[in-house]
């Protein structure tokens, strides 16, 4: 079954990255998407905002039974009837008994998201029902026997003269794929559908406890005339959707559109309470509250802040892997990163297996997301959950379990490697090809050599003489810093020198573990955290220094994470983060060192790239540029400095590689659009896939670590 | 507030224009209209003389059966709640049929707004729409924001999908100071 349906997902990843104009259009409109929305959010306080929504979200979540009740009371006493589905199926029956009872033939819908969620089309079709969709975007998916692939914009993957097409089929004769055009098609072709249709199908945005009605937030029009002119109106409302208050309501409104496509506010935003005028009578207003899952997920610690959503859909529109292959790849009913969550909980887990492991960790949505949800942090939690349930492969249970774990054994295995890797280097840093198996790691990029000494084994020879060091800092190499680019650790312990700070090599370190707790090996890092938490505070240092952010945010947040619950380890993780800081920070923050490495021979054009965990995880962004700029280069912004490179680690290599290379070549571009001659980072990581497109594409642009290029600044 | 309301409403599409009397919104409206117009009973209209005023300029103004006319009418014609400065937001209180029949199925909404009911955004109509619910049991409340819009073919915005392609606010003076009153 795994088998089949991996097979399947790879097959839809390999049509999805064949089809060139889909990613144009999906890249194009994400730019457009971020400066609509920094406009619509101008002068508003967006942090205060989300915190808004989180703690009501929240509060709702707490409170859901009451305000239930509340809700229903209210409705009901508005005239309308209230229904409380379990799951998809029971919705399902409840509205096709309904609409059988009523002898209805033909159902009008406006865009829900839920109906798509419980498959209601089919289970009306399968009781003689014709359920007609009036969204464009819902309409022209529903032609073509498709799903949606945005949850705003459900047929963003559609061109024009494929709608002009389907849209011919319709009328029977050949339609102009002239975009106004097309939309008087459907203005007219629907039209007397509302008319015709004896039942209303819609969504709502919001059901207020406070008053029994719900919100209908909505550009076209359409919602207003399937909820005015067929006598049965049903709105099926997901759980989540619950609000207190008209004020609570009223926030989401705000944020909604701004979010979801940069708007102020939609063309309407419709309050409906109760059963209103319809024709000589009232109308009939059904109300179906839609549970499938939701519970489930409130129930769950570590991923109910996913009930918080409010369906902008912001999290797609910035994600590279979305913006790569679309919804229908990554995605199942709902999309993107929320959609491997709630397909988890609402679609079951099986169905999320491949998803969750799509997501390459950049953290992207987790800044825009109006409910303030970690959806990088659920996604690292489901993908531990499936490592239980599915495993992680053995190969890689192997290496993490009985290698890692084993500090000697494993660094070992890297000095092995170092000599192993000989005939391919031919001696140089960076491997350019590979030979027949592994040939397809080296295809579009070098991949630089395991280091011949790594740096711990060097760092004795380092002489460090100062009289009375500011600080004494413990230097956390991560395995990139130490096997592979191990001169970092030089240009680090001259730069830190230079500033009077002694830097200490602690031998016990170890690996991060973030390979194995990406990868949903909990156990293992669990085991590394606690390692690396002994050796790190063994001697005392004043701070622990990092130049690698993926390192930062594991000493920083995950080992806390995980070790939460002990309390022999808590108390030493919460002591590590506090005395954890990236470079950069280190030398502005705390050394106040922005105008000291001055001499930048020969004012070099540099741009600079922000590494996902370092702007996004450890907020730092401001600090390397100053750096720079202080060290008297010119400093020019590229596109999409903070979009990510496409290593995330493992996901370059194994999982996804074929993704990876796509977004790497935007950053290529990217950084070769600026004219600079060097692109700063303050990550390994990055620098490998960076460096490693620019060599394979023989770009003469040098990719460099902020402290290498400090530590040319100096003699 | 005036000019904030009417520069956010333009933004979206909207058109916006002065008139002293119901007898210049009656010139505004019929000089950009074909056919027929849908005036549904609105206390303040009525008390302007609107339908009069449009049937002076050759108007045909539909007053009854509302669904039997509604479909091929060229525009509707009502008044306002209240609005929104921020968003170029119009508030109508819409429970009435004859009222979401006016403002959906025509190609043209035009609105009658007296300038001193604009309010400053969203959070400080709350307390207006609890009003309306304290006032009846049900209600069909519409904000509405510039014309019908789309952007559901190639993300290229497209005005005018299933509601009017226009939405044109008169401001007139003197029209009503009354929040719950259309
Ligand atoms: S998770 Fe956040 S960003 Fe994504 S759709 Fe939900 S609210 Fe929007």
């Amino acid at each position: 079954m795994s088998r089949e349906r991996n097979r399947n997902y790879r097959q839809r990843v390999d049509e999805a990255l064949a089809t060139p104009r889909l990613q144009e259009a999906l890249h194009t409109f994400g730019d457009a998407y971020v400066i609509a929305r920094q406009n619509a959010f101008a002068g508003l306080d967006f942090e205060a905002m989300r915190t808004e929504i989180a703690e009501m979200k929240d509060h709702v979540r707490e409170h859901r039974q009451d305000l239930v009740a509340e809700f229903t009371r209210n409705a009901e006493a508005a005239g309308a009837k209230v229904y409380l589905a379990r799951t998809a199926e029971d919705a399902n029956r409840y509205i096709a008994e309904l609409a059988m009872q009523h002898g209805v033939k033909k159902v009008v819908k406006s865009k829900s998201m839920a109906s798509e969620e419980t498959h209601l089309n089919r289970a009306l079709k399968a009781a003689g029902v014709e359920a007609l969709e009036t969204d464009l975007g819902e309409w022209i998916i529903q032609l073509a026997g498709q799903r949606p692939s945005h949850m705003v914009m459900p047929a963003i993957h559609m061109f024009r003269d494929e709608v002009a097409a389907l849209f011919g089929k319709v009328t029977g004769q050949v339609e102009s794929d002239d975009i106004p055009h097309l939309v008087q098609v459907a203005r007219e072709q629907l039209r007397q559908g509302y008319f015709d249709a004896d039942m209303g199908i819609s969504g709502a945005n919001m059901a207020i406890a406070e008053t029994g009605g719900i919100a209908l937030i909505t550009n076209e029009g359409n919602a207003r005339l399937a909820t005015t002119l067929p006598k049965i109106h049903v709105a099926l409302v997901g759980l989540e959707k619950l609000v207190p208050t008209l004020e609570d309501a009223t926030k989401v409104m705000r944020v909604l559109p701004r979010n979801a496509t940069g708007q102020l506010l939609t063309s309407y935003v419709t309050w409906i309470r109760g059963a209103v005028p319809c024709g000589d009578g009232d109308k009939e207003l059904h109300i179906v509250l839609l549970d499938n899952g939701r519970s489930a997920l409130a129930e769950s610690p570590q991923c109910r802040d996913a009930l918080r959503c409010i369906k902008c859909g912001a999290c797609a529109n910035v994600c590279p892997v979305y913006q790569t292959v679309g919804g229908h790849v990554f995605g199942h009913i709902y999309i993107s990163a929320i959609g491997v969550i709630l397909t988890a909980f609402y679609h079951g887990l099986e169905n999320a297996a491949d998803l969750v492991k799509a997501c390459i960790g950049c953290r992207a949505c987790v800044a825009v997301c109006p409910s303030a949800i970690d959806l990088e942090g659920i996604i690292l939690h489901l993908r531990e959950v499936l490592g239980d349930e599915e495993g992680i492969g053995t190969g890689k249970a192997l290496v993490f379990k009985h290698i890692m774990r084993n500090r000697k054994l494993f660094h070992s295995m890297i000095r092995a490697a170092s000599l192993l890797q000989k005939p391919v280097t031919r001696g140089e840093r960076s491997i350019r090809h590979l030979p027949l198996f592994f040939s397809s790691l080296t295809e579009w990029r070098t991949l630089p050599a395991i280091a011949e000494k790594p740096l711990r084994d060097t760092w004795q020879a380092m002489p460090q003489r100062l009289d009375k060091p500011r600080y004494r800092v413990a230097f956390f190499a991560g395995c990139l810093n130490d096997f592979v680019y191990p001169e970092m650790g030089g240009d680090l312990v001259k730069v830190l020198n230079h500033l009077n700070v002694e830097v200490f090599f602690p031998k016990e370190q170890n690996c991060c573990g973030v390979p194995a707790l990406y990868s949903g090996d909990r156990e293992t890092a669990v085991a590394l955290a606690e390692q690396n938490i002994e050796a790190m505070l063994a001697d005392q240092p004043d701070f622990v220094v990092t130049t690698c952010p993926t390192c930062t945010m594991s000493l920083q947040r995950d080992f806390l994470e995980l070790l939460q619950d002990n309390p022999v380890w808590a108390e030493k993780a919460r002591q590590l983060a506090d005395i954890t800081i990236d470079v950069s920070r280190f030398i502005v923050d705390k050394l106040d060192g922005k105008a000291v490495f001055t001499d930048a021979s020969g004012q070099e054009k540099v741009t600079y790239h922000d590494s996902c965990h370092l702007k996004r995880g450890a907020g730092v962004w401001e600090q390397p540029r100053q750096l720079l700029a202080g060290s008297g280069r010119e400093v020019v912004e590229m596109a999409h400095s903070d979009r990510c490179c496409g290593f995330g680690g493992s996901y370059s290599f194994t999982s996804h590689p074929d993704i990876a290379k796509h977004i790497l070549n935007d950053k290529v571009k990217d950084i070769e659009a600026t004219g600079a001659t060097c692109v700063a980072m303050d990550c390994p990581g990055c620098i490998m896939q960076i460096r490693g497109g620019l060599e394979k594409q023989e770009k003469s642009v040098r990719a460099k670590h902020t402290i290498e290029l400090l530590a040319e600044t100096l003699p | 507030m005036l000019n904030q309301f009417a520069e956010a409403l333009k933004k979206v599409g909207g058109q916006v224009t002065e008139v002293a009397t119901a007898r210049e919104a009656a010139v505004y409206i019929a000089g950009r209209i074909n056919g027929t117009v849908l005036l549904p009973p609105q206390s303040s209209l009525e008390r302007a003389g609107l339908a009069a005023a449009l049937e002076a300029e050759g108007v045909t103004v539909i007053k009854d059966s509302w669904r039997e006319h509604a479909p091929a009418a060229g525009a509707g014609v009502t008044g306002v709640n209240f609005a929104l400065a921020d968003t170029g937001t119009l508030v109508l209180d819409s429970t009435a049929e004859s009222l979401r029949l006016t403002t959906t199925l025509p190609e043209r909404h035009f609105a009658l707004l007296d300038p001193c009911k604009i309010l400053a955004d969203s959070l400080d109509a709350v307390p207006y729409l609890r009003g309306f619910h304290e006032r009846a049991p049900r209600n069909y409340l519409a904000y509405i924001t510039g014309p019908s819009r789309t952007a559901d073919i190639e993300r290229v915005l497209t005005i005018g999908v299933h509601g009017p392609r226009e939405l044109h606010v008169l401001l007139m003076p003197g029209l009503s100071a009354d929040f719950y009153e259309l």
